[in-house]
């Protein structure tokens, strides 16, 4: 009896198996359609580690019968410019297109409402806060395929050492341990900074990434870049407060005088050499940090949540890539299908394993058991941290001016940096040159 | 066919397509962005190229000090690096002339910078000054200094002279190929005939060699003035027209204001404005070069 039992749930469970793969195949076909002898034409983003995720891309040919033809593959800046050299001219003759949340506001209505193409079950396995911010004035403009947010990386062996310990504990009269805010980050990188040998740390002191770390302590220190209105609102106390922060650690030599030139690539060049203590960066470079052929640091970096401000709340500058449809596409449903590929489980599973955030829900957890699994906890506690830093994420202002307003804040920002302005002088110039965009723009009145 | 034959000399009809191409790829453009120049023109709204503004940008240029102080660092940058150029390609160019074996080898070797393109350069020099893990300073503190680290990239003189030495490295050949053609060019009997009549060296470089060369050197100039521009993607890497405006470039600003703002009404109002350098330089170097040409007896 057992016996035959047996053999029925071995049918039953091959049976079910087997429908289960015929549902799974037919909804694979569902999904990504059929366009045969279509040729799709994408614009995407190059750069290795965003090129592997297009290794799968003959598969979806496979499935679909269509062509893709990469006819521009650029970094995101060039990337930008020519997209907005084929506004200008008119000649978007190209469907998908590589988008990131902060240039998504300036592209106008050049990009579809995805809602419309892709169905709302998709949609749903999105991270909420991730897809939310992928929005433009209500319209879904580009779909995530991984998310960006800063936290702390720190070296642990700086603070598992008895004497540091003990000369902090003197000093300061607590522990040592990983900073919970921000005053408490100036304080331990002040203290740990020895140059030219170690620094305390580094930030991006140019381009929008002076903008976004800034903005970012602002928003923790209780204000914001613009009011309701757009009226530009980060000349406030919090904005002086914030601006302040990074005036004292430059003068205080916590960072290399050079830090004002840097971007993230020499940032994390410097981490990685081991002259910096900690680190507030992207989950991108967790991968690179622990790795011993690239990085000194290797199996010594520690994780943290990024610091609070003065207001007890997060920062958590944050920002998607992700992948847009144009209107003028001849044939959206296989562009949607394509956008849709490129960020479903799998894709989100293969940046994760890449060490980037996903943007599906259950690519998170996942990935975490997988690294658990295969052994590897290092990256499994990153995606711990920067799991739980999401809650607290938010974008820049989805304004089309923002990029242009960035661009009139750090400079000024630089000027009260290097010591030709004042905190207050810096943010009351800079605000009134973004008042005057706003103004121009229409968008303040 | 008769229509032409007809109403047109065989001398238009022959340069009718040189004047249509330069038309079509030179002068509709220069109209189209000087038209812009007085529009609201943005990138990304096709349609704001209708919207008049006026003098409204150039209103707001002269009174940018932004842009006038930018406008005057590439007035400085182009003097001093034209020069320095000129003085080391020069140099390059008699040494280079005196050799009897190897000269082709070392003229290909020389050539190695210009072959670089402007961002690898850019790249290359940002790590060589970079104040934690560059190469400058680790030599520095590798003699000895322990606990120096110049900020290169930060102070005002000392980032320009970091872009300058970038910029001079990678165009000081264009100058030393285009001296030794000409030195290559020169006839050798006035030299010879100095020496016998009992010239120093540098009396036949002075009398002698330097005013064959002033052709050469007015057509080097003219052309790398107008071809510096070159430089934006150096700077850009390097600095990016900061810390706070020190190294700011007419170049990096309007790249920035037309593409990254989408400003393009704008941008075109500072190329015209800033073209007046360019129209500056190049007239000054070919009276120049005239000039020389007289002197030496040519035909202008």
């Amino acid at each position: 009896m057992n016996f035959v039992r047996g053999i029925q749930a071995a049918f039953f469970s091959c049976a079910a198996l087997g429908a289960l793969t015929a549902v799974a195949s037919a909804e694979d076909a569902a999904n990504w359609g059929s366009f045969p002898g279509y040729t799709l034409k994408v614009k995407l983003v190059g750069g290795t580690q965003y090129e592997k995720l297009y290794t799968r891309i003959p598969e979806w040919e496979k499935a679909t019968g269509a062509k893709v033809e990469i006819v521009s593959s650029k970094n995101h800046f060039e990337l930008d410019r020519e997209i907005k050299q084929d506004i200008a001219s008119g000649a978007i003759t190209w469907c998908v297109g590589s988008n990131h949340t902060s240039f998504a506001p300036q592209y106008g209505d050049l990009y579809v409402d995805l809602k419309t193409l892709i169905p709302q079950a998709t949609l749903d396995e999105f991270v909420p806060g991730t897809l939310a911010a992928s929005m433009v004035d209500g319209r879904l403009v580009q779909l995530p395929r991984v998310t960006d947010v800063s936290n702390l990386y720190y070296l642990k062996d700086l603070y598992e050492n008895a004497d540091n310990k003990a000369k902090y504990k003197e000093k300061f009269g607590t522990e040592l341990a990983p900073p919970v805010t921000y005053d408490e980050l100036k304080q331990q990188v002040i203290f740990f900074a020895n140059p030219p040998n170690l620094y305390g740390t580094a930030f991006a002191g140019k381009d929008e990434g002076m903008t976004g770390r800034f903005m970012e302590i602002v928003r923790a220190n209780g204000g914001d870049m613009f009011d309701e209105n757009w009226k530009p609102i980060f000349n406030s106390k919090a904005g002086v407060d914030a601006l302040q922060w990074f005036i004292d650690i430059y003068n205080a030599k916590a960072v290399p005088a050079g830090t004002v030139n840097y971007t993230w690539d020499d940032i994390g060049q410097a981490f990685a050499a081991g002259t910096l203590a900690v680190d507030l960066d992207w989950p991108g470079f967790a991968a690179f940090y622990n790795d011993p052929a690239k990085s000194k640091v290797a199996g010594k970096v520690g994780f943290a949540l990024s610091p609070l401000g003065t207001a007890g709340k997060r920062g958590g500058w944050s920002g998607s890539h992700s992948f847009s449809v144009t209107e003028a596409c001849d044939n959206k449903p296989a562009a949607a299908s394509l956008a849709n590929f490129l960020t479903n489980y799998d894709s989100a599973m293969m940046e994760a394993r890449a060490g980037n955030l996903p943007t599906r829900t259950k690519a998170f957890t996942d990935v975490v058991e997988e690294f658990k699994k295969s052994d590897t906890p290092y990256m499994a506690d990153m995606f711990a941290v920067w799991g739980a830093s999401l809650a607290d994420a938010r974008t820049p202002p989805l304004v089309p001016q923002w990029i242009e307003v960035s661009n009139v804040i750090w400079p000024e920002l630089q000027a009260a940096i290097v010591g030709q302005k004042t905190a207050q002088e810096a943010l009351d110039t800079a605000a009134k040159k973004a008042t005057q965009i706003m103004e121009d723009a229409g968008v303040l009145q | 066919m008769r229509f032409f034959r007809s109403r047109l000399s065989p001398p238009i009809l022959l340069l009718m397509p040189a004047f249509v191409i330069i038309t079509l790829v030179v002068a509709v453009p220069l109209l189209f962005s000087l038209y812009t120049s007085f529009t609201g023109y943005r990138l990304v709204q096709p349609a704001s190229l209708w919207q008049w503004v006026g003098l409204r940008n150039y209103q707001r240029l002269l009174t940018d000090v932004d842009f006038w102080w930018a406008f005057g660092r590439t007035l400085v940058f182009l003097t001093v690096a034209l020069n320095l150029e000129l003085v080391l390609g020069l140099g390059i160019a008699l040494l280079i002339d005196k050799l009897t074996a190897g000269q082709r080898i070392i003229r290909t070797i020389m050539m190695f910078p210009m072959m670089f393109s402007p961002i690898l350069v850019g790249f290359q020099f940002k790590y060589i000054f970079n104040d934690n893990v560059g190469l400058v300073n680790n030599a520095i503190q590798s003699l000895g200094w322990e606990n120096v680290t110049i900020p290169w990239l930060v102070n005002p003189v000392t980032a320009n002279l970091a872009i300058l030495m970038a910029e001079v490295w990678m165009s000081t050949p264009i100058f030393a190929i285009l001296l030794l053609a000409g030195l290559m060019a020169m006839p050798r009997d006035p030299v010879e005939a100095a020496k016998v009549d009992g010239c120093n060296p540098w009396q036949v470089f002075r009398h002698i060699t330097l005013p064959y060369l002033m052709p050469f050197v007015y057509i080097a100039m003219a052309i790398r003035s107008l071809d510096v521009a070159r430089a934006y993607d150096t700077v850009k890497i390097m600095t990016n027209g900061g810390p706070a405006g020190r190294t700011e470039l007419l170049w990096t600003l309007i790249a920035r204001t037309g593409y990254q703002d989408a400003r393009m009404g704008m941008a075109n109002a500072m190329s015209y404005a800033s073209i007046l350098l360019s129209v500056y330089f190049t007239v000054y170097f070919f009276r120049k070069l005239a000039a020389a040409r007289r002197t030496m007896g040519g035909v202008e």
